[in-house]
């Protein structure tokens, strides 16, 4: 992915952040639903979820990356997922939240 | 490539491929620093659900939003000078450094601003010796004043949370303060981009990170 031969397009960059903004002004205006606190929580954690996927995937270049590059970073989410959904799921049995 | 060039890649062997994957590795440790940092949120958000709402109606989601715009369009500044580097535009790759450079400050200017509308209002941070001394805030110290205890988590997580991605953004702009000097001097260069990418994925990581703090401190609480 070094190759020095490549001409510098800015459009590609500014098409990701044109869609990073757009989902930006979409998740505040979404929050001003009233759709109770499940729905709203839903709604922006899909949308990070989503405006994270486009840093990650296209700013931080690992469309360009070997497969092994994928594998590790989805392995860093699926690890942090479960942290999560164990703590939780502890948390929701013991009666305290 | 000619033989010379052989041998002398063989001699000073420089695996960036590997660097990359070991850089991509620290910054999962970091993604791990804060998702302890998102779990404790969470059980506390879900235990004072009515009290983490009201703490943070006190949050301006337009300030909220506008530090979302600055970060999201300094990534894409980062990315825009990598992008230069790597196709031989070094001035422009400098420019858009530089940037990059000025949205983190105005980042943590406005961030500034809103801690100290809070300070403003008795909300800070304050160690137990304060508290011991009697200077603690009314509002947030064992008290007729002290707020609810959910709401009390809340500022706290607030400055915690908010804080350390502060420190992440203060250490990224400094890191480009000297990548910029190593791109002037020459060491970083079209056929040298490394470090700048490294810098670059950092940037990217801390934005990441503000992506979720936006929506739970600003939108959903």
């Amino acid at each position: 992915m070094n190759s020095n031969e490549q001409t510098f397009s800015p459009r590609g960059p500014i098409i990701v952040f044109s869609a990073l903004i757009f989902l930006t002004i979409a998740t505040v205006m979404l929050s001003g639903l009233d759709i109770g606190n499940i729905g709203a929580l839903i709604i922006a954690m899909s949308v990070a979820s989503v405006k994270a996927g486009l840093v990650l995937y296209f700013f931080m270049h690992l469309n360009h990356e070997p497969l092994i590059f994928k594998l590790f970073v989805a392995l860093a989410f699926v690890t942090l997922a479960t942290l999560f959904l164990l703590t939780f799921s502890d948390y929701a049995f013991r009666g305290i939240a | 490539m000619s033989e010379q060039a052989v041998t002398v890649e063989a001699f000073h062997h420089h695996d960036e491929e590997g660097t990359r994957l070991g850089f991509w590795l620290f910054l999962f440790t970091e993604l791990l620093l804060f998702g302890a940092f998102f779990i404790v949120y969470g059980v506390y958000r879900s235990a004072h659900l009515n009290d983490f709402k009201i703490a943070a109606e006190s949050l301006n989601t337009g300030i909220g939003t506008t530090n979302t715009i600055i970060l999201l369009a300094s990534s894409l500044t980062v990315v825009l000078s990598l992008n230069a580097m790597r196709a031989g535009r070094v001035k422009l790759a400098k420019t858009m450094l530089l940037i990059t450079m000025a949205l983190g400050t105005t980042f943590l200017i406005i961030k500034g601003f809103e801690w100290n509308a809070k300070f403003a209002h008795d909300l800070y941070l304050q160690t137990s010796g304060a508290i011991a001394a009697g200077k603690g805030s009314p509002l947030l110290t064992p008290g007729p004043e002290m707020l609810p205890n959910g709401q009390v988590l809340f500022y706290g997580l607030y400055f915690i949370m908010t804080g350390t991605h502060a420190l992440h953004i203060i250490i990224g702009a400094v890191w480009m303060g000297i990548v910029y000097y190593w791109i002037a001097k020459g060491s970083i260069n079209p056929e040298n981009v490394g470090v700048l990418e490294r810098c670059a994925l950092y940037w990217h990581l801390v934005d990441v990170i503000w992506i979720f703090l936006f929506p739970l401190y600003y939108l959903v609480a």
